[in-house]
């Protein structure tokens, strides 16, 4: 099965750097246009159940990396694959995923909160977790919590100093 | 019919947790419904890269309150991947008969819930009770009622104490014993079969669809089992059965929930018969000074409410780069909730919400 599916891959999408993290762990590095098309095959070849997407800011490379996870529902295929792109840090603007695996909807509206990236047509990019605005999407590496913390909160005057 | 606006949750009787929904009603029809959770969100998952990697334990089992065990489970499961420890056999053991009380725990909180919010206050009572008893057992063996802190990457902090054993039988053949009285007073009552068959109806290819796992997805007949599918601790060493039902409702699953505390009680039993002596944790470097290797990896295990997973990133340092948890709530109370909510009755929302077993900190981290 595990060989089988790495041959497929090769042969429909030519070059995709595969590796095995372990026995049932699979990597796949995928080039940002062709991830809807390999996640699209993937489900065709029997791993429909859609675990997570995530989300890594490495921060040196100017690079947001995001990570989908795919699994499967058939307890033969025991294969768990991890699907990665990535996209300029600058200018974070996606595709959605959503049209292959429907459940990847608040996935992509969280990532779009913490991290700033916008997924294109998504369909619907509203808020999750947060009711504040945030300059710097707060889960990226260059966002101080601790600062924002003293900024904001140390702002506010304390019950004595009201009085 | 005019469209009214209804705000459900979170202060809200028939609501448990921290969680709300907004639900759009034509009489008491819900035309549609939006979940608002965000209510709990500590931004767990930034912190824990602010701290080294076993400082984070405190803040893991704090991600589910009802069972923090599976979150410590996953958690060492992914530093012990990416650091390649080694966990003792007996260590195994005490983990995988922890997991399964809390197991029995949690659901036993999931029964208080869900039948408390039908109405059948004496079940709901006994099922604390019987959810105290095992939290007692917690209280011995760690210190903790609640947040354990036991599991530990290499093992588990400390050996059972003594006699700690016949505790564990004791308490499990209390619990069994009741097991006649909780069918007689719920599982077989008519009024609670009146109230949830049919409520929240989900059909196979939805459910799969949408990436349902746990209860919500064992009621509608596949036996999805991360126990079974990539056996962790020592869940390959052991006979069990994975219960299903076929009718996808709350009916089907609350059952589920049933049968499987009463598997996870027999294999606690024949864990204890077969558990080794031995040491029960491998030693780790120092924690101030511990660089875990350069590296990704996913694990996951089967939590009482489905598949719990983790990412893991390690740039090489004393702290996690990046953990994200993939958590079964984040998609039976978003995604699936919101469409079981669809032409429900008012009524019924808390029933659907609470049948699904959506737990609100789970949600927001």
């Amino acid at each position: 099965m595990k060989t089988s599916l790495t041959e497929m891959l090769k042969k429909n999408f030519g070059d995709l750097q595969i590796s095995f993290l372990e026995e049932t762990r699979m990597v796949i590095n995928v080039p940002k246009e062709q991830i809807l098309d390999v996640l699209a095959f993937i489900k065709d070849n029997g791993y429909d159940f859609f675990a997570l997407v995530s989300c890594v800011d490495w921060i040196n490379e100017e690079e947001l990396e995001l990570v989908y996870i795919v699994s499967s529902y058939l307890i033969k295929n025991k294969l768990d694959i991890i699907v990665k792109t990535r996209i300029p840090r600058a200018n974070p603007i996606f595709r959605t995923i959503t049209p292959v695996f429907p459940n990847a909807e608040p996935y992509e509206r969280e990532i779009h909160e913490l991290f700033g990236v916008k997924f294109e047509g998504h369909p619907r990019l509203i808020p999750l977790f947060l009711e504040r605005n945030y300059k710097i999407p707060p889960f990226r590496k260059d966002f101080d919590s601790r600062k924002y913390v003293k900024d904001v909160f140390d702002a506010v005057p304390s019950i004595e100093e009201e009085k | 019919m005019r469209e009214l606006e209804l705000y459900f949750g979170p202060q809200h009787l028939g609501m448990v947790g921290n969680f709300s929904i907004t639900l759009k009603v034509e009489g008491d029809k819900v035309v549609e419904a939006t979940a608002n959770p965000g209510y709990l969100h500590r931004g767990f998952e930034k912190l824990m890269e602010m701290r080294t990697w076993t400082q984070n334990f405190p803040l893991v089992c704090r991600i589910n309150v009802i069972e923090p065990d599976h979150m410590e489970m996953v958690y060492a499961m992914a530093v012990e991947k990416l650091a390649g420890i080694e966990v003792p056999e007996r260590a195994n053991y005490i983990r995988a008969i922890v997991l399964e009380l809390a197991r029995v725990g949690s659901h036993l909180f999931g029964l208080w819930a869900y039948s408390n919010m039908l109405g059948f206050d004496t079940v709901a009572q006994w099922a604390m009770y019987h959810r105290d008893l095992i939290l007692d057992l917690f209280e011995e063996l760690c210190g903790g009622r609640v947040y354990h802190i036991y599991i530990w990457p290499g093992g588990v902090r400390r050996d059972f104490p003594k006699g700690f054993k016949d505790k564990i039988v004791k308490t499990l053949h209390t619990i069994g014993s009741c097991v006649p009285d909780y069918d007689n007073a719920f599982f077989n009552n008519r009024l609670f079969y009146k109230r949830s068959a049919g409520i929240g109806k989900i059909s196979k290819e939805d459910a799969k669809r949408f990436g349902a796992v746990g209860q919500v997805l064992r009621a509608v007949g596949e036996k999805f089992d991360v126990r079974k599918i990539e056996p962790y601790a020592v869940y390959d060493k052991i006979d069990f059965d994975v219960p299903t039902r076929e009718d996808g409702d709350a009916y089907s699953r609350i059952w589920v929930v049933r049968d499987e505390m009463i598997q996870s009680v027999h294999m606690i039993f024949k864990l204890l018969d077969q558990m080794p002596e031995g040491r029960v944790y491998n030693r780790i470097p120092n924690p101030f000074k511990w660089k875990v290797p350069e590296g990704e990896t996913y694990v996951r295990v089967e939590s009482s409410r489905g598949e719990l997973g983790l990412y893991m990133v390690s740039d090489g340092g004393d702290k996690p780069y990046r953990v994200h948890f993939r958590t079964p709530s984040f998609t039976h109370g978003l995604i699936i909730l919101e469409k079981l909510l669809r032409n429900a009755s008012i009524a019924d929302v808390g029933n659907i919400m609470i049948s699904c077993y959506v737990v609100a900190p789970e949600i927001d981290r």
